[in-house]
């Protein structure tokens, strides 16, 4: 197991450096930032004096060198845009939109299972109908919608909860539900489906013979191996939902990786792309490890291969 | 065991009303579109940033009276043109910095070399094009500031240049604006940043005694903070979220917006062709239907109030029977009216860009003209905007939006219509002469010769499709009484905010 994840890791390092040349280049290749930082009316002299001060104006290998340079001391430049430096804006956005990502992932999951292997008990039967259309609309309705339509509800119409920002727990109520709303349904269904194989398997048929009881069975017996597809599927939403929830972010004003992400680029801030990408990247390598560990805690057949 | 829900609304209730009444009577929240990237005073004519510093933390010498465009003294008292090239300026007294330095000629010496500063990247500084400043200080009180080219208009620029405090670092942008304003900065991080009055404040006091400010991105949610109570106040709401008359006003919020037109590439050379264009528009339908009931249609590119605004300039109507004519008239003589006109348009420009693009194209193709849309981003925009052009683009029609809350054509008319001008597409001497002349000009006969060019340039010329002074719209909450102006878009004045009794 050890040597396992240790070979992972190595991957996952040569990956991440990839990705750093990756993102280095293609950053540039957006165009002059000196347009962007730069009121529209500046003269062409002001736009290189800014050019040379940021040494912009280099060969991109010079500025590729020196970035490499600066990265083995952990220096990750200075976000242009924000006048600091660019690692420190990136840590201080990712722990909120990782609390946000593990909470609504941590719930979406949990009820999805309950609904998912409670509506695979009974295929047709109202709560699989109910539990069906619920979780189909919900992996299907756009989520800025959804959003400002329950901030019109819940907010303005009703005064319940506040807008949007953070603060009070009243805050997160809005935002995780929103966010919920399509990993719950797609693993929703998920679940559903697998389950109904699963249940129609012999092992159950003998369970039922030996009069095991019904809940037992499913929630033991069944869903221990249906699970496996959720655990895949379940691991890419948790990546999409780490790589930035931008929507709902953005929507409710909370100060995540994923707005700064897109702010970053927006303004032609290369060294914070590059320390929000490093970040997020990092952070999907560690959630792929985790995911194989399950497989393996799930899974003997895995368990005794990677031995 | 019933009494646990009841228990739990109730708290719920009760967390939220603490949280709904942390404005205290004389403290308000502001909700903004967007997180101000930084706080540095030299980039301050950034709309984000200066929205929060200007004139709260940060002042300036002069101040540019919106409506007049007249030049109105603050941290300066008076001034005079020494000779040229020189400026002086006699400072008022007793005022001092939040840090408790002292304002005086040395602390502006500071603050202007700070904005010239070549390893600081100050947006402010374009106002100056190429030009450098030396200042100097004659006495404590007085400035002395000698440009390497005249300036006729410096106590107008000096409204744009932030004073800061002498110990901000010189050498580095910071977060932390030290000015000689009525606030200071308590706490700014990612989710708010808060000023508060302070008590040694030179001027009167303002009602105001703490403003918090926070951003969303969303319109629509902007105005539900207000409306809910969660904010006072948002600036530039859309026009289709500004649904209450009793909260949401609009004003002119200084862009205005044309269609530069290509005047020396066929057939966008022949004047008939150019008066065609602005005539095939139905202005009145596509303003109200995309822009609001309030927009204002615009016979030349900065608006009234700005020194050198031609009242006289009589808008284009709409007359596609007369369009329809001159584009036949044009093809009788052999100009190759059939030649694929290119409209260059920007993504995300302004609410409703491209529809507008979109109206025009169909509006231009019906008097017969052969039009494309071609919508860029930024960055491929902006080779459109500035000279040298790109080469062999064809015919193109170019959307532009320009602000100018400066209060001086000046700002406008030389980059937009001199023959050497970045954005400019014609090349006449006599108008060359006549902005030569304006830009070395003060006071009535400056605005009399800005006046002449604008004339010229939308009636003799026709050197582009003015479209409209654009509008914006604020959301104030019942609590507040405060109106918005013409720079509520680069600068929200804390002092100006009164509560209403």
């Amino acid at each position: 197991m050890f040597g396992y994840v240790f070979k992972r890791s190595l991957q996952s390092l040569v990956a991440v450096a990839g990705l750093l040349v990756l993102v280095f280049f293609l950053s540039r290749l957006t165009g002059d930032p000196a347009y962007l930082y730069l009121p529209l009316d500046s003269t062409e002299a002001q736009r290189q004096a800014f050019n040379e001060l940021h040494g912009f104006d280099d060969p991109l290998y010079i500025q590729f060198g020196r970035y490499l340079a600066d990265l083995l001391h952990f220096d990750f430049g200075t976000a242009l845009s924000r006048n600091r430096p660019a690692m420190e804006v990136a840590l201080e956005a990712f722990p909120e939109t990782l609390k946000l990502a593990a909470i609504a992932m941590t719930l979406s999951l949990v009820l999805a299972i309950v609904v998912g292997a409670l509506a695979a008990t009974k295929p047709g039967g109202i709560f699989d109908r109910l539990a069906t259309t619920i979780s189909l609309a919900g992996a299907s309705a756009p989520d800025f919608w959804v959003a400002i339509v329950a901030i019109l509800f819940f907010s303005v119409s009703l005064g319940l909860l506040p807008t949007s920002g953070t603060g009070t727990p009243l805050h997160w109520i809005m935002p995780i539900g929103v966010l919920m709303l399509r990993p719950f349904g797609l693993l929703t269904q998920v679940v559903r489906g697998s389950m109904m194989g699963v249940l129609t398997s012999p092992y159950i048929k003998t369970a039922q013979a030996k009069g095991v009881r019904r809940t037992k069975i499913v929630f033991v017996h069944a869903l221990r191996n249906a699970l496996l597809p959720v655990i895949t599927v379940a691991g890419d939403l948790a990546a999409s939902l780490i790589n930035g929830a931008v929507v709902v972010e953005t929507i409710f004003g909370w100060p995540g990786i994923g707005k700064l992400m897109i702010d970053a680029i927006v303004r032609r801030d290369f060294a914070l792309v590059q320390a929000t990408v490093l970040i997020t990247a990092i952070a999907i390598f560690f959630l792929n490890i985790v995911i194989d560990l399950v497989y393996a805690a799930l899974d003997p057949r895995i368990r005794h291969q990677t031995a | 065991m019933r009494i646990k829900p009841v228990c739990l609304a109730g708290g719920m209730v009760l967390a939220l009303a603490a949280s709904l009444s942390a404005a205290g009577a004389e403290e308000i929240t502001i909700v903004l579109p967007e997180q101000p990237a930084n706080l540095e005073p030299c980039r301050s004519i950034r709309a984000d940033i200066g929205r929060v510093i200007n004139m709260n933390i940060t002042e300036t010498l002069t101040i540019i009276e919106p409506e007049t465009a007249q030049v109105t003294p603050h941290l300066a008292e008076s001034w005079e043109q020494v000779d040229d090239k020189t400026w002086r300026f006699k400072l008022r007294e007793g005022v001092s910095f939040q840090d408790g330095a002292p304002f005086n000629a040395e602390a502006v010496v500071k603050s202007i070399n700070r904005l010239m500063n070549p390893k600081l990247t100050c947006d402010s500084r374009s106002k100056f094009g190429d030009v450098t400043l030396t200042p100097k200080a004659v006495d404590e009180g007085t400035v002395e500031i000698v440009s390497d080219i005249p300036i006729p208009i410096m106590p107008t620029l000096m409204g744009t240049v932030q004073i800061v405090s002498p110990n901000m670092p010189f050498d580095q942008e910071v977060n932390k604006p030290v000015g000689t304003g009525p606030y200071e900065l308590e706490a700014a991080d990612n989710e708010h940043i808060v000023l508060v009055r302070r008590d040694d404040y030179w001027g009167e006091a303002p009602e105001v005694t703490k403003a918090t400010y926070r951003w969303r991105s969303e319109s629509a949610i902007r105005a539900a903070m207000v409306e809910s109570g969660e904010a006072d106040l948002t600036p530039a709401i859309a026009v289709q979220d500004a649904t209450n008359p009793e909260t949401d006003f609009a004003y002119l919020n200084s862009e205005t917006t044309r269609m530069r037109i290509d005047a020396q590439i066929a057939p966008l050379d022949d004047i008939r062709v150019r008066e065609a264009l602005n005539l095939a528009i139905d202005w009145d339908g596509m303003g109200e239907a995309l822009f609001g009931t309030d927009v204002l249609r615009a016979s030349q590119m900065v608006v009234p109030g700005v020194l050198g605004h031609n009242p006289d300039i009589k808008p284009w109507p709409y007359d596609p029977e007369r369009a329809k004519a001159l584009i036949e008239e044009a093809r009788a003589d052999g100009v190759p009216v059939d030649t694929e006109i290119t409209i260059i348009g920007r993504n995300g420009f302004f609410p409703n860009a491209s529809e507008s693009l979109e109206a025009m194209q169909a509006l231009w193709q019906e008097i017969g003209l052969n039009v494309t849309i071609r919508e860029m981003e930024a960055a491929d925009w902006v080779r459109y905007l500035d000279k040298p052009f790109p080469e062999g683009r064809g015919p193109t029609l170019f959307q532009q939006q320009h602000d100018n809350n400066t209060g001086d054509a000046g700002f406008t008319v030389p980059v937009m219509y001199t023959s050497e001008g970045q954005y400019s597409t014609i090349a006449d001497k006599d108008l060359d002469q006549v902005i030569t002349k304006a830009m070395s000009s003060t006071g009535e006969e400056r605005e009399k010769l800005f006046q002449e060019a604008f004339r010229v340039v939308h009636d003799e010329i026709i050197a582009d499709v003015p479209m409209y002074h654009m509008i914006g719209y604020v959301r104030v909450g019942p609590r507040l009484d405060w109106t918005p102006d013409l720079k509520t878009n680069s600068e929200i004045r804390l002092a100006e905010i009164k509560f209403k009794q």
